[in-house]
């Protein structure tokens, strides 16, 4: 048994080892204007994306975007929002988001880190939030994103609240970011946590889920992790009003989750057919 | 991509200046606008900036521009400092019976290499519509 932990920590440490040191400097704004044209493309034709309410987002100084998350590891709903974001405030303006460790780890995906993608945890979010910058970030993470597509419509973070302190310790407003039609891209069958726990991966990868999906164009898709081709689900995104994080941590939170879940229903609302909006 | 749309106002052209070199009208006749942000303070010349985004698409699309022109009762144009690329022009002329011709282009261009020339086109439609009802509700708005 002494054997097998051996190689269970010896596994962790080189997935953690892989994980990149978050280094705002990253972030290219040139790099972001160049690519806004083709994300702009992908956006307006492909998803008939719209995004709206930036204005109540503070248009100046740090700023904590809470947002719910949808579409499994080819979420667009987050570079529909980067794309809004950069688009609204400008280049200029630092702009870092939070993912998954295997996300920034990822070869493949290292141009994320140019759009000022980060690996999420406490010590990065505190350094981007000090720096200035607005920081968007999905407390339901690999457990929301995955939810299965019947559930689309429903914010659960899990019980993660880590960001409610995040923001107060900053000292910076909050504003929630409600957004539908990620989870239509393919059909979420089940998050697969029971699956995470008997390939181990929630010890090795922070993986807390293997999630079970028909997506394009694997057919049955179990893990995701080689992601998929979106179906063409309409994607609304609307910024909130910001909320005070004076207060308790689980009233603060009740309250992002019930804005959140307000935001959702009413964008839902709007809807008359799943996938074309 | 340059645009051009062109409106007869049934007003002299201090009237229809009267609008157009005013920024807080812009909101009241300029279509799909998102955002409007007065930067600079006094009163509008050369060299006045202000934030605008037009809805275009799926996002707010614009940024803070300058007026470069303001050549009274005649031109107004402005060029982009952030965001796309962009050069507009109000321009007025006289027009038969006391009327003014009113020419608005816009010239822009999207970063990116070939994905920015096609977001160019296709964005073109769409940005035509936009200046031809701003200069419908331009010239309602005058002759209101």
């Amino acid at each position: 048994m002494a054997g097998f932990d051996d190689v269970l920590g010896w596994v962790k440490h080189q997935v953690a080892s892989r994980v990149p040191k978050a280094d705002l400097d990253q972030r290219d704004p040139d790099y972001i204007r160049e690519q806004l044209p083709g994300t702009w493309l992908l956006a307006s034709l492909y998803f008939r994306a719209d995004v709206r309410g930036l204005d109540r987002i503070p248009a100046e100084g740090p700023v904590l975007l809470v947002g719910n998350h949808s579409g499994g590891n080819v979420p667009p709903d987050t570079f529909v929002f980067t794309l809004a974001f950069c688009s609204y405030f400008g280049v200029e303006r630092p702009f870092y988001q939070l993912a998954h460790n295997l996300v920034v780890s990822a070869p493949p995906l290292g141009w994320l880190r140019k759009f000022g993608t980060v690996a999420a945890n406490h010590e990065n979010a505190r350094m981007a939030l000090e720096s200035g910058a607005a920081l968007l970030v999905y407390p339901g993470g690999d457990y929301e994103v995955f939810r299965p597509s019947w559930e689309r419509h429903k914010v659960d973070f899990g019980g993660r609240k880590g960001y409610v302190r995040l923001a107060r310790d900053a000292g910076v407003p909050m504003v929630p970011i409600a957004s539908v039609g990620g989870q239509e891209t393919a059909l979420f069958l089940d998050r697969g946590q029971w699956l995470a726990k008997l390939l181990m991966v929630d010890k090795l990868l922070r993986l807390k889920s293997v999630p079970i999906s028909l997506a394009l164009p694997w057919g049955l898709n179990i893990g995701d992790l080689g992601g998929h081709f979106p179906l063409p689900s309409k994607i609304v995104v609307e910024a909130l009003d910001p909320i005070d994080v004076d207060g308790d941590d689980d009233i603060i939170h009740e309250k992002v989750e019930a804005s959140l879940q307000a935001g959702v229903d009413a964008l839902a609302a709007e809807r008359r057919f799943p996938v074309i909006g | 991509m340059r645009l051009e749309r062109r409106v007869v106002v049934d007003a002299d052209r201090d009237a229809v200046w009267k609008r157009v070199s005013d920024p807080a009208c812009y909101p009241e006749f300029m279509a799909n606008i998102e955002r409007w942000e007065t930067i600079t303070d006094g009163p509008v010349t050369v060299g006045s900036r202000f934030t605008v985004h037009w809805k275009v698409g799926s996002v707010p699309v614009g940024g803070t521009v300058e007026i470069v022109e303001f050549d009274h009762d005649r031109d107004l144009a402005f060029n982009g400092i952030t965001g796309v690329t962009v050069r507009g022009r109000f321009r007025l002329r006289d027009a038969d019976d006391g009327r003014t011709k009113v020419v608005f282009r816009l010239a822009y261009e999207a970063p990116g290499g070939l994905l920015g020339v096609v977001a160019d086109w296709v964005a073109a439609r769409q940005v035509g519509r936009i200046m031809e009802t701003t200069l419908t509700n331009l010239r309602e708005l005058v002759e209101s």
